[in-house]
């Protein structure tokens, strides 16, 4: 009783007005199709069931029953039989509401002595219809002897049936017209399908060809990445870096192929070493960009655009500028509104070979670990802002007197602030305690172990920052 | 309008906008610019406004988010506005400081304390 007839508009004018007698167990639908009916001119009679349906068939007489099949206490089968067996109802036109699923329904239908057939779910203009052909052609009350009932087995089962050949014709006919109904539903339904298909094939053409250009797109952004991780890599230390005064050792994992992080150290001069961590905020493209432009400006060739070593007045040797002069500059050129909220911090130290005084600068970078060859470690902190933070402000320059065999190590907040799975940060005592308990070991695998141990404190996941680790050794 | 906001949850006290981050975490980049959208539109270029960020459900956050930061900050001083942020769990605080920024920002213990300094 889920079927719904669709609430067509009165548009079928029918011939005659008569008396309906409807059994529908459905409230829903009887109201419904009470409404179309009663729209179309007719009076209607509701019951609720075969044995109220009775009950209105003796109260007086249809001029013709709606019924439905599926219904308590008495279907609508039983009902048609007792409706076509007394010889005063005989002769009113009844049609059985079917779902027609089984070729036996039809059998069952002639068995009880039904007239017609509509199949749900159904137009209601095309029953009124039914309704008025039925109506056209009067039934007659067909004298059938006991003898003329035919016997019919179909899958297994058999049927008396007792119809007269009006009935059966009329049955056959509605028959053959749901028949010729569904199957131009059938040919309308299949050309959407065929359209649907159609348009499927052409969406499915159209995303290959996109699909196609997407993996173009990547495989050139594939190509375009690494070019510019190469560019990236041009911007860090020479393979061996040979320096009279010091010693040094470095290393650099970014986390993502395109880095924020980079990190130098160069002689400057015959008397100076620079060295410097660069940490740009975020990771990816944007920053690796940023890197790359700041990166250009930090640079030991003599020029203009160098901001370590500006060429000699007058002809005269290249100027090595102070480290607070350099992060100021940077300051004053990238400022963080001009390059979507992007700042840096930077660690920039000027190591004067001769005499192991080393100058240096902070842009809200890590403190610079100081490990001398005797005595206690020591973080330098300095209060400064980042690099593109805050406009017009001057960075101080620290130094730090080392005596021969002293290091100090600069690296980018990846190695303090290193999470692990809960996570919780490395932190300042334990990368201090392990480069406490390395002191013995040369620079190199001093800053190999610190860079171990925090690849360790990170499984299982790895780092997610860049981490960039810078130690520097005076020999004097 | 309530879903406007997904990464804050917005209310006024007094003459002051209060911006409360939802995030316990706020590490990712798609993170950060959402937020950024979603307070540079509180804030609607406002003359005079009083901005008051809090930290309270924030555990951890990416250096990132400072860049954000100084962002909104600079914003608010061009509109002539007064921005504060308060609750700070302790080991964000650290990022502060070592940034300096804690000398740049006005960070506050509480909402109330905040509050009354606008």
């Amino acid at each position: 009783m889920s079927e719904t007839p669709s609430p067509g508009q009165a548009s079928y004018r029918p011939r005659h007005r008569v008396d309906v007698l409807m059994a529908e167990d459905s409230r829903i639908q009887a109201k419904m199709l009470e409404k179309r009916l009663v729209d179309a001119g007719h009076t209607v009679r509701w019951a609720i069931n075969g044995v109220k349906a009775v009950e209105l068939l003796k109260e007086k007489r249809p001029d013709i029953i709606i019924s439905d099949i599926e219904m308590p206490e008495m279907n609508g089968y039983e009902f048609c039989k007792i409706a076509k067996t007394e010889p005063s109802w005989q002769t009113i036109p009844l049609i059985l509401l079917s779902s027609l699923s089984d070729p036996v329904d039809i059998i069952r239908g002639l068995e009880a002595g039904a007239d017609n057939y509509v199949t749900k779910p159904y137009e209601p203009d095309y029953l009124l219809g039914r309704m008025d052909s039925l109506l056209d052609t009067p039934l007659k009350v067909e004298s059938s002897a006991p003898g003329a009932e035919m016997e019919v087995t179909i899958a297994g089962q058999q049927f008396k049936v007792q119809a007269g050949r009006q009935q059966v014709l009329n049955l056959l006919v509605s028959i053959f017209e749901n028949a010729v109904t569904k199957n131009k539903e059938l040919i309308v339904t299949n050309q959407s399908l065929s359209v649907a298909r159609d348009s499927l094939q052409k969406a499915n053409t159209e995303l290959t060809a996109v699909n196609e250009q997407i993996e173009r797109s990547n495989k050139r952004m594939t190509r375009d990445l690494h070019a510019a991780a190469k560019v990236q890599q041009s911007l860090l230390p020479a393979k061996a870096i040979d320096v009279p005064a010091a010693t040094v050792a470095w290393k650099y994992v970014p986390c993502n192929e395109l880095a924020g992080d980079f990190l130098n150290v160069f002689p400057l001069d015959d008397e100076h070493l620079g060295m410097f961590v660069v940490d740009v905020s975020g990771h990816g493209v944007p920053s690796s960009l940023l890197a790359v432009t700041v990166g250009a400006f930090l640079t030991n060739r003599v020029s203009d655009s160098s901001l370590l070593v500006r060429p000699g007045k007058d002809g005269g040797p290249p100027v090595v500028v102070p480290p607070a002069e350099v992060v100021t500059q940077l300051n004053n050129l990238f400022q963080a509104d001009n390059q979507a909220g992007l700042y840096f911090t930077i660690l920039y130290g000027v190591l004067h070979a001769p005499t192991g005084r080393l100058r240096f600068a902070s842009g809200g970078h890590p403190p610079l670990l100081h490990v001398p060859k005797s005595g206690a470690l020591k973080l330098f902190e300095v209060e400064s802002f980042p690099v593109g933070f805050v406009p017009d402000v001057e960075f101080t320059e620290e130094t730090l007197q080392l005596n021969p065999g002293d290091r100090v190590y600069l690296y980018s907040d990846g190695v303090p602030e290193a999470m692990d799975e809960k996570l919780d940060q490395l932190g300042n005592d334990r990368m201090t305690a392990l480069v406490e308990s390395l002191r013995g070991e040369p620079v190199e695998t001093n800053v190999t172990k610190l860079l171990e141990s925090v690849q360790a404190w990170c499984q299982p996941k790895g780092p997610l920052d860049d981490v960039s680790i810078l130690g520097v050794e005076w020999k004097g | 309008m309530s879903d406007v906001y997904r990464r804050i949850e917005v209310s006024k006290q007094g003459t002051a906008e209060i911006a409360k981050f939802k995030d316990k975490k706020i590490l990712d980049e798609t993170a950060l610019d959402e937020l950024r959208v979603e307070l540079l539109r509180l804030i609607n270029d406002r003359q005079g406004l009083d901005l008051l960020l809090d930290f309270s459900n924030v555990e951890f956050m990416s250096s990132a988010v400072l860049g954000l930061l100084g962002q909104i900050h600079r914003k608010m001083g061009v509109l002539k506005g007064k921005l504060k942020m308060c609750s700070i769990h302790p080991q964000i605080y650290e990022v502060f400081k070592l940034t300096n920024l804690n000398k740049l920002f006005s960070i506050h213990k509480d909402q109330a304390e905040a509050l009354a300094k606008f």
